[in-house]
């Protein structure tokens, strides 16, 4: 069962870790997006391996991935938004033509 | 037991592999539902770990949220269909770096801990489910009530920062110098 444990894990790792480069390496807004939804589907597997294997009578688990699970689509209606109102303001969204953001 | 381990690596390995093939593309339909591929199988392993209500949620959500995506991909996107090889990316080295990094400190720490003893068994999903409701509309009542006000939050917030803004003092001039 360890075992399973693990695989879960691995895979969760692997899949934070291709976000990561996603969300940093991607130069449209939708693609940044991509990148955070795969981060985020990394640590919903992390949670329901800990919930399966480790605490399945604690339910607040399967809570927790239910509040990332509000995260993602949040992140997916406030991410297009922006991308409208960048889109009708600029004609792209391209981040590169959006260094004016920096602080 | 070999039943679920397989399952979960074969799943696991889906996700990944259509998580790659993401940034790899370069047709934005191709990324969309490549991403979507990857979620449904994130969603697999959900059911593969005995988790039947999250894992059908997953499944459903991604499917008719990375639909959207498509559309938006298609309409925003300056060569969507990818025949112009236009490379959409910047800080290879140092976002491969990041990524790499990111990955290798989880799994060290998958890796290296003692996780203590795993359970055999988790209740059905009849059960789960019960349990699950009675814990949303119980103990973490306060916690789904937030995350309800939050959407409704965004929707319109997302909503407002869409609609066109409209300059009512130049539509004045206008009006008026006519």
């Amino acid at each position: 069962m360890t075992m399973v444990l693990i695989l879960a894990l691995l895979t969760g790792a692997i899949l934070f870790g291709i976000g990561v480069y996603g969300a940093l390496s991607q130069t449209n807004l939708v693609m940044i997006m991509m990148g955070v939804e795969l981060m985020l589907a990394g640590s919903m597997v992390n949670l329901v391996a800990f919930w399966r294997f480790l605490h399945p009578e604690a339910y607040s688990g399967q809570m927790f991935v239910l509040v990332v699970m509000t995260v993602m689509a949040l992140e997916m209606a406030v991410g297009f938004g922006v991308a409208i109102a960048r889109f009708r303001a600029k004609g792209s969204v391209e981040m590169e033509e959006a260094e004016a953001l920096k602080g | 037991m070999y039943a679920q381990a397989f399952f979960v690596a074969v799943f696991g390995l889906a996700a990944i592999g259509f998580g790659v093939v993401v940034f790899r593309t370069s047709s934005m339909v191709r990324s969309a539902l490549a991403l979507l591929f990857s979620q449904t199988a994130v969603g697999c392993m959900f059911l593969a770990m005995q988790t039947e209500f999250l894992g059908v949620l997953q499944i459903m959500m991604m499917a008719t949220e990375m639909s959207i995506m498509a559309i938006f991909m298609v309409m925003f996107m300056m060569d969507p269909g990818g025949l112009g090889g236009m490379d959409m990316s910047h800080q290879k080295r140092f976002s491969i770096g990041a990524g790499v990094s990111a990955a290798v400190v989880a799994i060290a720490v998958a890796l290296l801990s003692d996780w203590g003893p795993v359970a055999d068994q988790v209740p059905n999903a009849e059960a789960q489910t019960r349990a699950l409701g009675m814990e949303l509309l119980g103990r973490s009542m306060m916690i789904f009530e937030t995350a309800g006000i939050t959407i409704l939050t965004a929707m319109i917030a997302a909503t407002a920062v869409a609609i066109p803004v409209q300059n009512l003092a130049s539509k004045d001039d206008k009006e008026a110098s006519e």
